[in-house]
């Protein structure tokens, strides 16, 4: 029996019927070269699964990005209605409108139309009346998340019917404010909700890009974030000693960014996690430490390692190799937009982070004058000689915006301050 | 009245609609609710804006979020709901700790509705602002069987090894966790939830002596000679020895170790790799030629990292 086979006789025993079995080691013959001790394991037979139907994909020649199913796929989201199902969404209802129009931004810009750009206004101010903060839905409670993503997919309607200077400031600054934790954590719903570097993350993106960052919102911030790096070299969603995780690393890591306190990162530890989430064989990232790869973590684990080139000029990442994943793995014949893995189907959620992701894959980042404490100085270039290129919007790998419409956001709030 | 939602309780609450979001068509990423949800949103927007805190605010906050889990305003508005009634209940019974008993039965509903809703963020935030705020006699043994339950199904759920580890920060009590991590380390090596758990137990309970340090190192080679391979073991004995601190003895126990390993395991290599560019190792060869090896054949696709490590030694001895 070959080895892909005897795999599949395995998982089908242990997965499908449900047969408990003691661990046996099998000689597995690794693509590279070695032959390594492998345990079979939930872990092994997941991972295995997931390599086999990477590896055919991965072969041959390279897939070009899908340009046109992509854009249908995304003017039909800025168009349609959704069924019931996705009720599981009205808690992000600011999430949906930031991924769709950030993607579409990502692609082709001009998409954004002008009536785009209005009914994405009248629907952030519809949810939130008072025009800041902003909850999941109308009548929802004022949320961070939520006015994270709103802000964001404001910033890409260009001040459309003066809709920038409608923004509460002084309510989303107040309500920030009233969100801070005496752990200088800020938690994501009062009275209850999550305080970890999501959170934080979120916060400090909106008072930033408003220009409303005081020394009060952000006095002990970064001091919290550094307590949440691990042994491990990624950060954890808390200082309790959590995992590391690719999610939190990516809030951890821009929001140290965003203070101007990247002197505060383990570095070293910090690059050499961001570059064990790549994997040899599906080429793709993954979020942890044994964990599966995730077409989203072409972002979250992308961006941080794009922060880490722009302070340092190393690229701790295989750059092409995650094109190849995203190319030939997230996408498919069958079913528009980007998708987690094989197997899975297509969401606004991973095709906007897919989309970043693949836009850091094509590019190369530093700090304009070496302005590393000024989060708005990255800028991100095309890589020379990219094959296949989907020749995406530069990004933010601090913000996920594209940085012309993030630049002139902050700079309406900033430089020429009202 | 009884803690289940019955639809007649609402007759006399006038449903309030969504608003019209356009007039010229549908709102972007608007959803076709179902009646029964939209008559669940319409009841729950009226008694927001009432501010209602009674206990058929709860019977709907129920039904709400048992049709969507992640409406974390109902979650919101039910924890007001509860923190209102818990004290009433107090102020009738006149007995503070009378109010056990409610939460109690709230948390055996929160355990209920987390078995069928793993991935929900906000059970947990819910559930800690019970224990930290309402529950007059919270208990850590009240966390433990729910979150070994849920590891059971789904030994990596980030969300409930960090609740469990909320739970033992906030209980200050970190005794029954190292055997925990054990459990599932055992089960499967690579289940990295586990060793990271492990590992946060010394940094909250360290160890008394050195003989208990030593019986950990030892614990970690054991579990590497049984899977080489294996980058949460290896990150473990790097973590492990991080806070106990390096010595020469440490350092060189390490190199050994890793030695062994070379080359059958690329952690061990990265590992090895680490040590000898370490100053009070300066083996800058040996560690040039590990970090080589990993660029050539054992670890290709990080080779950027590689070179870059190698760099830095060059630059260092130049």
């Amino acid at each position: 029996m070959s080895n892909k086979n005897s795999k599949r006789v395995q998982y089908i025993n242990s997965n499908l019927l449900g047969r408990k079995r003691e661990p046996i080691e099998i000689v597995q013959e690794e693509p590279i070269e070695l032959i390594m001790k492998e345990l079979e394991t939930e872990t092994t037979i997941d991972r295995n699964e997931v390599i086999d139907m990477c590896q055919d994909l991965l072969e041959g020649e390279l897939s070009s990005f899908h340009r046109d199913s992509m854009m249908q796929y995304l003017n039909y989201a800025s168009t349609a209605q959704f069924p019931p199902q996705m009720t599981a969404l009205d808690a992000s209802q600011p999430w949906m409108v930031y991924w769709i129009a950030n993607s579409l931004a990502t692609v082709k810009p001009s998409s954004i139309d002008d009536e785009l750009k209005r009914k994405i206004v009248n629907k952030l101010f519809t949810i939130s009346p008072e025009k800041g903060p902003f909850g999941g839905g109308s009548g929802q409670l004022p949320h961070i998340a939520g006015t994270y993503a709103a802000i964001n997919a404001l910033s890409l309607c260009d001040n459309i019917d003066g809709c920038w200077d409608e923004i509460n400031k002084p309510a989303i600054y107040d309500w920030l404010l009233s969100l801070k934790q005496p752990d200088n954590s800020f938690i994501t719903c009062n009275p209850v909700g999550e305080t970890d570097t999501r959170g934080t993350y979120c916060a400090l993106s909106v008072a930033s890009m408003l220009g409303i960052m005081t020394d009060e919102l952000t006095a002990g911030v970064a001091e919290y974030l550094e307590s949440c790096q691990t042994y491990e070299g990624g950060y954890g969603g808390t200082p309790v000693g959590d995992e590391a995780h690719g999610g939190y690393t990516f809030c951890a890591v821009a929001s140290l960014f965003i203070l101007g306190r990247s002197d505060l990162i383990d570095i070293e530890g910090l690059m050499e996690w961001c570059s064990a989430r790549q994997y040899n064989e599906e080429m793709g990232l993954s979020g942890r430490n044994n964990k599966l790869v995730d077409g989203c973590y072409s972002f979250w684990v992308g961006a941080t390692a794009a922060m880490i080139e722009a302070l340092t000029g190393v690229e701790c990442l295989d750059k092409s190799a995650l094109q190849r994943y995203i190319l030939n793995c997230c996408q498919s014949d069958e079913r528009p937009g980007f998708r987690d893995k094989p197997g899975k189907s297509p969401d606004f959620y991973h095709t906007n982070y897919v989309l970043l992701g693949l836009a850091y894959a094509e590019s190369s980042f530093s700090f304009k004058d070496s302005r590393t404490d000024n989060p708005f100085a990255i800028t991100s270039t095309q890589r020379k000689n990219v094959e296949n290129s989907a020749n995406l919007i530069p990004i933010s790998p601090i913000y996920g915006l594209p940085i012309d419409s993030l630049n002139k956001f902050h700079d309406h709030f900033v430089t020429h301050k009202k | 009245m009884p803690f289940t939602f019955n639809i007649n309780d609402y007759d006399n609450v006038e449903p309030l609609p969504l608003p019209l979001e356009d007039p010229s068509g549908p709102a972007l990423c608007s959803i076709m609710y179902s009646d029964e949800y939209k008559e669940a949103l319409g009841l729950l927007r009226r008694l927001l804006l009432l501010n209602e805190l009674s206990v058929r605010a709860f019977n709907l906050s129920t039904h709400v979020i048992e049709l969507a889990p992640a409406f974390y305003t109902a979650w919101n508005y039910r924890y007001r709901v509860v923190e209102h009634l818990v004290a009433e209940e107090s102020k009738l019974v006149g007995d503070p700790s009378a109010p056990a008993v409610w939460l109690n039965r709230e948390l055996d509903w929160l355990d209920e509705f987390t078995l069928s809703n793993p991935k929900n963020y906000q059970i947990w935030s819910y559930r800690q602002a019970l224990i930290a705020n309402l529950h007059p006699q919270p208990a850590l043994a009240r966390e433990l069987p729910i979150t070994q339950l849920m590891v059971d199904d789904d030994s990596k759920n980030y969300h409930v090894w960090a609740h469990r580890k909320w739970a033992c920060a906030h209980f200050a009590d970190w005794s029954h966790e190292r055997r925990f991590a054990l459990t599932y380390i055992q089960r499967d090596p690579y289940n990295n939830s586990a060793w990271a758990h492990r590992l946060a137990t010394w940094s909250h309970d360290p160890w008394d002596s050195e003989d208990a340090f030593t019986a950990e190192f030892e614990w970690t080679k054991e579990l590497i000679a049984r899977v080489p391979q294996n980058v949460s073991s290896w990150q473990y004995l790097r973590g492990l020895c991080a806070l106990h601190k390096w010595d020469q003895k440490l350092l060189q126990r390490c190199t050994q170790l890793c030695e062994q390993y070379n080359d059958e395991s690329s952690y061990a290599l990265e590992f090895y790799g680490y040590l000898c560019s370490r100053d009070d190792v300066n083996r800058g060869q040996d560690a040039v030629a590990a970090y080589e090896k990993l660029a050539e054949t054992m670890d290709p696709i990080r080779s950027g990292l590689w070179r870059h490590k190698i760099e830095l030694l060059r630059s260092k001895h130049n």
